[in-house]
């Protein structure tokens, strides 16, 4: 298996209407700035490339960056460290992106040899890295299972607000939930899919970080 | 048309062959003709001998059992519907194409030695599969334990004996569950429609018999064993659609085992075989048990009782401790113990048969010396609620208790009030076994232990969701 490029990944989110934060492919660090004063900081950046699949753990990520020399900084760390311990990848450019704040969420896909397409639901972080607090469907999916989802998970209650947070948006991860079911649907060809994390507030829930994976 | 369609020769024959019929006591050859001409090889009240006509085929013999010996199908003068195979592996195909000679309605090979073996068994399925595909004749098995249908007094099978006779259709993928599930159904009175082992499903799978099951009358819920699928889109298909009629409840096994995942993404590594499988189960209204006990614990509640329309549950017991116990299996599982009325409480206090005592909440305890009238009150009251849609009835057996009466108490009010479900837990062993018994002969499941019965609660709580 091997990871979709990053225009085609772009090309299926817009074609399901995926939202995904503010975001430009940069080729520079000068351009970098560019793009970074026109969307507005602060800024997460990251390493494109389909030969790299774990970006955070070679270096190939770089969060909260609040101005232009934290950027500039940051980018050129970035480049060095993802060339130095993935030398043989091929990097297609820096995504300079809107930095989101919210609860993070992961919705994924993957094809089983029974059902096909099965959808997973769950809190980010150490909710599923560590709990495995996760839910799934087969696909498709209504709006009726994409509730059932989230209802079914046991940290489900993070998400309506706890601490004086305000709840997230249910119906905005709900319609994320049906189009991605929907994508997974229509193409066969994708065999595993992550968005992770899927960050939501109390308005929207943005794809921050897309994974779409091929034979 | 559906596969389905063209199963009644299994479940109704008029003409069975046996074929691999042996004197050999031993030998599956002779239990399952012994199965056919007596009911059973472990004699027991529920055993009925087949009707129709009965066919032994071996070249070997003249006469076994009794009956005449043909060294062919072919040989056979009238019509055979349906063909037992029980030859050795390497003879099944042959005797496969005698039977599309004689044109028989349909085949179980029972017959071990194919697929579970390995390729070489693989292929030697697939020929037999061909053989039964071009000929359009449905194939059950190989490598099975055949059925047992008491409505049609039919045990083609090498089972022990046969169950009593109910409305619980067991579809099974092992041959050995089934088995031991005859001889525990007889000892605890767990009733049965029709048991069917599939074995290696080369033609006719899971989704097949249930289908057929759909429509037949002596099934109101079917109980699964299932080790994998084969085609889970259409087994979630034709679930959702039969499982809107009868309830289906699934016992899944194989559930730790780690399929081989790329790390490549989170929902590959995460995803679970069995996660997805419930998942399914879930999405197709299928109620998954945990174990053998389970499977039949719900599927008996779902088959004799309505579905609660809302998850708004009465506990009556005579025993605090019980109660106690039940309101906490309950809220385990996320059965709702609603809090009783003032008005509820009034009605209790005027009909005159509660203890000063009493608990005036649910669960509703009525106290050691409660009498069958106090259930009859007790029972009456909650079930003429329209917040509460059904009760769970614990009964503990005490010097004045009488533990009959209070199940025909218990029946009699179901009678009046068909559609909330009642579910009882008479516990204890010698001395409620009556009790029990005329509960389970009414339709009322009964459990021995309060878990179990929050358990089923639970399904019919679930099944009301699903309707």
């Amino acid at each position: 298996m091997q990871q979709l490029d990053f225009n085609k990944t772009k090309k299926l989110l817009d074609k399901y209407n995926i939202p995904y934060p503010k975001s430009e492919l940069a080729a520079s660090s000068d351009k970098a700035i560019k793009i970074a004063k026109k969307i507005g900081f602060p800024i997460a950046i990251k390493v494109i490339s389909k030969d790299i699949i774990h970006k955070s753990d070679i270096g190939g990520v770089k969060v909260n960056l609040n101005n232009e020399e934290e950027l500039s900084d940051a980018y050129d760390s970035l480049l060095t460290s993802t060339k130095k311990k993935s030398p043989k990848s091929k990097i297609e450019g820096i995504l300079i992106q809107k930095m989101e704040s919210g609860v993070e969420v992961i919705i994924g896909m993957k094809r089983d040899p029974q059902f096909d397409a099965v959808l997973m639901f769950g809190l980010g972080g150490i909710f599923v890295e560590v709990l495995k607090d996760v839910s799934f469907r087969v696909a498709p999916i209504e709006k009726k299972e994409a509730e059932e989802m989230i209802n079914e998970i046991k940290s489900r209650k993070i998400l309506y607000g706890i601490r004086g947070q305000k709840p997230v948006k249910i119906s905005a991860l709900v319609d994320l939930m049906v189009k991605i079911s929907k994508l997974s649907i229509e193409n066969k060809k994708i065999l595993e899919l992550d968005l992770n994390p899927v960050i939501a507030d109390e308005t929207s829930a943005k794809a921050v970080d897309v994974r779409m994976m091929i034979e | 048309m559906s596969k389905a369609n063209k199963l009644d020769p299994i479940f109704n024959p008029k003409g069975i062959a046996v074929i691999g019929a042996s004197r050999d006591h031993n030998s599956v050859g002779y239990g399952i003709l012994k199965n056919i001409i007596k009911g059973c090889v472990f004699e027991n009240e529920y055993c009925k001998p087949f009707k129709g006509r009965v066919y032994a085929v071996n070249p070997n013999a003249d006469e076994i059992q009794g009956i005449s010996c043909y060294p062919k199908i072919t040989d056979i003068k009238e019509d055979v519907d349906l063909a037992l195979i029980a030859v050795p592996t390497q003879i099944v195909p042959a005797v496969m194409k005698d039977c599309v000679k004689k044109k028989v309605k349909a085949i179980i090979v029972i017959s071990a030695g194919f697929a579970e073996l390995g390729e070489k068994g693989k292929k030697l399925q697939d020929e037999i599969k061909d053989i039964a595909e071009k000929a359009k004749i449905p194939l059950m098995g190989p490598n099975c334990l055949g059925i047992i249908r008491s409505s049609a007094n039919l045990n083609a099978s090498f089972a022990p004996a046969m169950p009593p006779q109910g409305n619980v259709a067991f579809i099974s993928q092992s041959g050995a569950i089934a088995d031991s599930i005859i001889d525990w159904a007889i000892e605890n009175n767990y009733k049965f429609s029709t048991i069917v082992s599939y074995g290696n499903r080369a033609d006719l799978d899971v989704h097949d018999f249930i289908e057929y099951l759909e429509k037949d009358e002596e099934t109101k819920a079917i109980a699964l064993y299932i080790e994998g699928l084969k085609d889970g889109k259409k087994f979630m298909e034709i679930a959702k659609k039969v499982g809107k009629t009868k309830p289906i409840v699934v016992l899944k096994s194989g559930r730790t085992e780690k399929g081989i995942h790329a790390i490549s993404s989170h929902t590959g590594s995460l995803a679970g075989s069995y996660e997805i499988y419930k998942a399914a189960f879930k999405q197709s209204n299928v109620t998954v048990a945990d174990t053998i006990e389970e499977l039949f614990d719900i599927t008996k509640a779902l088959a004799h009782q309505p579905p609660a329309k809302t998850n708004s549950i009465g506990i009556i017991t005579n025993g605090g401790g019980c109660g106690v116990l039940a309101a906490d299996y309950c809220s385990g599982i996320g059965i709702d113990i609603v809090e009783l009325k003032a008005s509820t409480i009034k009605k209790l206090d005027n009909t005159g048969k509660m203890h000063p005592a009493y608990s005036r909440n649910n669960p509703l305890d009525i106290i050691g010396d409660a009498l069958p009238e106090t259930y009859n009150a007790a029972i009456e009251t909650l079930l003429m609620e329209d917040y509460i849609s059904g009760i769970i009835v614990i009964q503990t057996l005490q010097t004045m208790t009488n533990p009959e009466e209070d199940a025909n108490v218990t029946v009699e009010l179901s009678k009046k009030y068909p559609e909330k479900p009642i579910v009882c837990v008479h516990m204890g062993g010698r001395f409620s076994k009556r009790g029990k018994h005329i509960l389970e002969t009414n339709g009322i499941p009964n459990y021995d232990d309060i878990k179990k019965a929050a358990i089923a609660m639970k399904a019919l709580v679930e099944r009301g969701k699903q309707k």
